[in-house]
């Protein structure tokens, strides 16, 4: 009986509950629709559907089943989210380095770092595809730009956060400046660099699916225009949604599972 | 004596560099712009990237026709916005009334927020074609429900805890003056969520822009700051598109500007 109640009240089986309820009204309306309209999949398909479209290996184009051609263009757009997600972390996490060691780079770079953040960079993904005229490219420099203000502001943040009798203890140790900052600052902008990550996850994603639907060729965006345009069943276009809302969600985790697996800070947290 | 003095001045010397050096930066780069060399370093030429004073020009020349657009974007992300926020308030609410479920709900609320715009809009766009006869509801409602959506979770999540995080002992303040839960809740609680409801408004406000943008792309009215980007790059007009991108950038700023404007008199007894 206490294990059945330990179960009952933890949290994942809440979220569950909640997950069971969202299907339920999913189904629900579906049935809704199926009675009223002629092409149901078009509004809203039922999931048992839009799972039967994922497992079954009628071909779509030809050559491809449903599943396969999803996987594919789901490996040109994230290896490029992927790619353009390294670059933004590893660039906002040295301007946040510079800034922290010099007042001169704060000052200049703290406005435009707030005003990047103001900007629709996703508005503006058009006019990068046309600078670089590689749409590769653009995906790449639209995730990497996406990246950069999160993780940047956040790692700022963390280097503030030091308490000052940290720096004290430091200064009567007569720690060097690189010793400062690998004992100290970095050891405790590490949480808040994760947060970043967490937040910009998704937002890479998002940018380069964005990015494809602007141009023709391989990428889940351009899948979805042309499932949306009727180029190809409309269960693609579902696949589509589904897939990306997973990723989306699962980007997001497996952040905070990799800052798990490589802080002990969070393991000891779990255990106290 | 001395020594407050030379604090004063370096306090002074700190302000005024926090202005000019980030405005040296800037003028440089517009300077670099016109004079081509950010041509060169991009790899580019003056038609991709035109001049500033052309975009200026252009800018000037059709303002009537980007107002309009402006007004169809600010409507869609501000009518979003408010929506959104309040509904992520009562999500929030909610959840501090029934906390074992209420805060299972605010996971899947932000797992929600992990959800592509672009694989919502084109669903919230199929759903809502029976809405209105005319394209234009039909894509101002689609476009102001995929910014309710995006708002909606920050919204909830800040304000959870601005319900629920409360200062010390002030429940046992409540306590001990016998107050009902209405009373706690108007007394205690909504006051304490006010600045929690800025922090979450930081986030949203500039988002509300992006999402509201980007759910012009694929609405089915042409209109708003967004469209128009991208359809004078389809035409290969990128002076227009640029003046476009241009006002994008100046709503997101002055939507955050009045957002702090807002926050400094609503916060200012507490400051």
């Amino acid at each position: 009986m206490k294990i059945i109640k330990k179960i009952l009240n933890s949290k994942a089986f809440v979220t569950l509950v909640w997950i069971a309820v969202i299907i339920v009204i999913w189904e629900i309306c579906a049935t809704r629709v199926a009675e009223v309209k002629r092409t149901p999949e078009n509004v809203l398909p039922h999931l048992g559907g839009i799972v039967d479209s994922l497992t079954s290996d009628r071909k779509i184009n030809g050559s491809q089943s449903a599943l396969e051609m999803v996987l594919e263009n789901a490996g040109a757009t994230l290896s490029r989210a992927a790619i353009g997600y390294v670059i933004g972390i590893a660039s906002g996490f040295v301007l946040a380095l510079l800034m922290s060691l010099s007042g001169i780079i704060e000052k200049i770079a703290f406005p435009y770092l707030m005003l990047i953040q103001l900007i629709p960079i996703l508005g503006m993904a058009p006019i990068i595809n046309a600078i670089t005229g590689d749409i590769a490219i653009s995906r790449i420099v639209i995730a990497a730009i996406l990246t950069f203000y999160p993780v940047a502001a956040n790692t700022l943040a963390g280097f503030k956060s030091v308490r000052r009798e940290a720096h004290e203890l430091m200064y009567s140790y007569a720690a060097n400046k690189f010793q400062l900052y690998t004992k100290t600052m970095i050891p405790a902008c590490i949480p808040y660099f994760f947060t970043g990550l967490k937040i910009s996850a998704p937002m890479a994603i998002t940018a380069s699916i964005l990015v494809d639907t602007l141009q023709g060729g391989i990428g889940l965006g351009c899948l979805l225009s042309q499932s949306l345009k009727g180029a190809m069943t409309r269960y693609v276009f579902w696949d589509i949604v589904v897939f990306s809302a997973v990723i989306g969600i699962l980007s997001f985790y497996l952040m905070g599972l990799i800052e798990t697996l490589l802080c002990p800070y969070k393991r000891i947290g779990k255990k106290g | 004596m001395i020594s407050v003095a030379a604090k004063v001045n370096k306090k002074r010397r700190n302000a005024v560099q926090s202005v000019v050096c980030p405005l040296i930066f800037g003028v440089a780069l517009i300077a670099a712009w016109q004079t081509g060399l950010l041509h060169t370093l991009l790899n580019t030429d003056e038609y991709v990237l035109p001049y500033p004073t052309r975009i200026a020009t252009i800018m000037s020349e059709n303002s009537d026709k980007i107002m309009a657009n402006v007004w169809a974007s600010v409507e869609v992300a501000v009518l979003g916005l408010i929506f959104g926020s309040i509904l992520g308030y009562l999500i929030a609410i909610f959840a501090t009334v029934f906390p074992k479920y209420g805060s299972g709900g605010l996971t899947i609320v932000s797992a929600f927020n992990a959800i592509p715009i672009v694989a919502l809009a084109p669903v919230i766009i199929n759903w809502t074609k029976d809405v209105s006869s005319e394209a234009e509801v039909r894509s101002m409602v689609a476009k102001v429900i995929v910014v309710t959506v995006v708002s909606m979770a920050s919204m909830s999540v800040n304000a959870y805890r601005g319900l629920t995080e409360l200062p010390p002992f002030s429940d046992d303040l409540m306590k001990t003056y016998a107050a009902g839960r209405l009373t706690e809740f108007f007394k205690l609680r909504l006051p304490n969520s006010v600045p929690y409801i800025f922090t979450a408004l930081r986030v949203s406000v500039p988002g509300s822009v992006i999402s509201a943008l980007v759910s012009e792309y694929f609405a089915e009215y042409i209109t708003g700051v967004g469209r128009q980007i991208r359809e004078n790059i389809l035409i290969a007009q990128y002076s227009t598109a640029w003046a476009y991108i241009v006002t994008a950038c100046i709503i997101g700023i002055v939507m955050y500007a009045v957002l702090m404007l807002i926050e400094a008199v609503a916060l200012r007894k507490r400051r």
